[in-house]
């Protein structure tokens, strides 16, 4: 006869109660554990998504998603020449936030190399890569926008090609993906009157300059809204990213790496800097609640299962008079506690299935989370029930007799 | 035949120094199988000491216990598996029924079987309710049976596991003249009937003509009672 499922049999609402309870508990320090998965995927899917061997930014910095990068353009031009690259494409990476039917919509734009790179690399989900280097974008589902909608940007039309999922930055924000041009475009885009104002200020230069005194037509030329000043400069990028034939890594990098107005990192280089740095001290934060939080469930799954035997003390007093093995009222406690953990995760598994996918922040359950969290809940209540178990040991059975 | 249970000499102190307590002051006894015996005397006398050291749940600090025939505990030491000994030869009726909450009445029966290493549990629990005349409560949960109902069950689960000494401590304080002497005619069955020995402590004079011995207790020494003789002794009525 199992004298646990028996005790949970007479007591059922307050066991299931108690499961419950737990159940919504664990829950807790699962989606802590899953948002802390979801941040360090996030914060590396973007460079990942990218699939370049190296990463060419600005000097001293360690651009272009921990800091601002500005890249003279040329510097494609430049590793594209070097041998043993197979390909360089330029990159941008800004934030903007448009209101789009009343709604304020935070994105991180992303551009890419338009044609070398159309997106064909990034984890669409429905739709498909750029096919025109203006006037698309592919955006992240997160956004809410559908295939064919379109997005007013900087004045102009675009039209959602392509859906990705979970392309987000480590601040949760959904990311868009156009073309490198279209990203300048964007970055550029200001009213009428400053483009009037600017060329003013680029009048006012040349007359201040003897090639502007000697040459008037420049003024006219500068004035004139057909045409680009040649003062102005080519707007930037971000970055450029690399990709490099076999076995020549180390070598291509080396090259670069002595240019005096860029730092380059690999691959793997540009995701620590993200983890390292970007998220950092939200890992730290997430880290150290989830620490506490698993505590804390194990203390109160501590206090469960003593207190459930605490309430037996008579009847185990009695069992133990009439000579009860003393496994069989251990594992009473025992499999009451494994019990309550299975109970109590299959709970948490549950509200997480339905809940989590309406959290704000990514809920990622990672294979490790999915095969550890079961295993660390049974481990909890396994230790958390010594102290019924010390309980039980120490009842003493005479105690029956004093009625 | 060697008695069910014998001691010789248990001595038994609570507490030292001038606050010290004797509870079994040399107590030698023993109990044929086959035979109920009644234990009486005032509160603090030393009875349910004396029931712990021979239902080997606190032994004394000196003195020998026998279990048919055999020495099991000597000044406190215990020469076998006192739990085993409790588990297979020994059935315990309380003051309460001290019925396990959470099992029906036929499952508390069932499992002191399994206890008692005695096979097909069901069958015997369901055999000893029907003899105990409970067989239609057998589902029924502790807190559903009445007083009389609890005793029964519990008699049922003292005699579980064929017990060759049964030993009640008190088992009809909480019932009404009517009940106590049905339970007390139980025990004398059950020892007349199953070869059993039964000591049963309690306050109730009026069925001590059930019991085959009468003995009581006072300042933890043990001696033969005598009915005529204490109602001689005592005062007569105002």
């Amino acid at each position: 006869m199992n004298l646990a499922l028996r005790d949970v049999r007479r007591h059922l609402g307050r066991f299931l109660g108690t499961a419950g309870g737990l159940g919504l508990l664990l829950t807790v320090v699962v989606a802590m554990q899953g948002i802390y998965a979801g941040m360090v995927d996030d914060a590396t899917i973007l460079a990942r998504a990218m699939r370049a061997d190296l990463w060419i930014v600005q000097r001293d910095t360690r651009g272009p998603f921990a800091e601002g990068s500005r890249l003279d353009p040329s510097v494609e031009a430049r590793a594209a020449a070097l041998p043993g690259v197979r390909r360089a494409r330029p990159y941008t990476y800004q934030t903007i936030q448009r209101d789009h039917h009343g709604q304020i919509m935070r994105i991180a734009l992303v551009g890419l190399g338009w044609p070398d790179d159309a997106g064909a690399s990034l984890p669409l989900v429905r739709g498909r890569p750029l096919q025109q280097g203006h006037g698309e974008l592919i955006v992240d589902a997160s956004l809410g926008l559908a295939l064919g909608m379109s997005l007013t940007l900087a004045g102009e039309p675009y039209r959602v090609v392509g859906l990705t999922r979970n392309a987000l930055t480590s601040g949760g924000d959904s990311v868009a993906f156009v073309s490198v041009a279209d990203a300048q475009l964007i970055a550029l885009d200001q009213p009428a009157e400053a483009t009037v104002l600017e060329r003013q200020r680029v009048v006012e230069r040349l007359r201040g300059t003897d090639l502007g005194r000697g040459q008037p037509a420049l003024e006219d030329l500068a004035t004139d809204p057909r045409w680009r000043a040649p003062a102005v400069a080519s707007p930037p990028v971000a970055a450029v990213l690399v990709e490099v034939a076999p076995h020549q890594l180390a070598a291509v990098r080396a090259i670069v790496g002595s240019w005096g107005d860029v730092t380059v990192y690999t691959q793997a280089e540009q995701e620590a800097l993200l983890l390292g740095g970007v998220v950092q001290r939200a890992r730290m934060q997430i880290g150290l609640f989830t620490v506490i939080l698993t505590l804390t469930a194990a203390v109160i799954v501590m206090m469960v299962i003593y207190n459930l035997t605490l309430e037996k003390t008579h009847d185990l007093a009695v069992l133990k008079l009439m000579g009860a093995p003393r496994r069989r009222l251990l594992g009473l406690v025992l499999q009451q506690a494994w019990l309550l953990g299975a109970l109590g995760y299959a709970v948490a598994y549950t509200v997480g299935q339905v809940a989590f996918p309406a959290f704000p922040r990514r809920v990622l359950i990672t294979d490790t989370i999915a095969v550890l969290a079961p295993l660390a809940t049974m481990i909890i209540v396994t230790l958390a029930s010594v102290l019924g178990l010390t309980h039980v040991q120490r009842i003493d059975p005479s105690r029956a007799l004093e009625g | 035949m060697d008695p069910a249970v014998r001691s010789i000499d248990l001595r038994k102190t609570y507490g030292v120094g001038s606050a010290a307590v004797t509870a079994l002051d040399g107590v030698s006894f023993a109990l044929a199988p086959g035979t109920v015996a009644a234990l009486l005397g005032p509160s603090g006398s030393g009875k349910s000491t004396l029931i712990k050291a021979l239902g080997f749940v606190s032994p004394a600090d000196a003195g020998e216990v026998y279990f048919a025939g055999r020495l099991v505990v000597k000044d406190g030491a215990a020469l076998a598996d006192l739990a085993s000994l409790r588990r297979r030869h020994l059935g315990f009726v309380f003051q309460k029924a001290n019925l396990t909450s959470f099992l029906t009445a036929r499952e508390n029966v069932e499992i002191a079987c399994e206890f008692g290493g005695k096979p097909d549990g069901r069958r015997r629990a369901r055999a000893l309710l029907e003899y105990l005349d409970v067989a239609g409560r057998e589902r029924a949960y502790p807190e559903m049976l009445s007083g009389g109902e609890q005793q029964r069950v519990a008699i049922a689960r003292a005699l579980a596991n064929e017990p060759s000494l049964i030993l009640a401590d008190e088992p009809t304080a909480a019932l009404d003249s009517v009940r106590s002497r049905t339970v007390m005619e139980l025990f004398r069955k059950v020892a007349h009937e199953r070869g059993a020995a039964v000591l049963v402590v309690t306050h109730d004079h009026r069925a001590l003509d059930v019991f085959d011995h009468l003995y009581e207790m006072e300042d933890g020494r043990l001696r033969p009672y005598h009915p005529a003789a204490a109602t001689a002794a005592a005062p007569p009525p105002a």
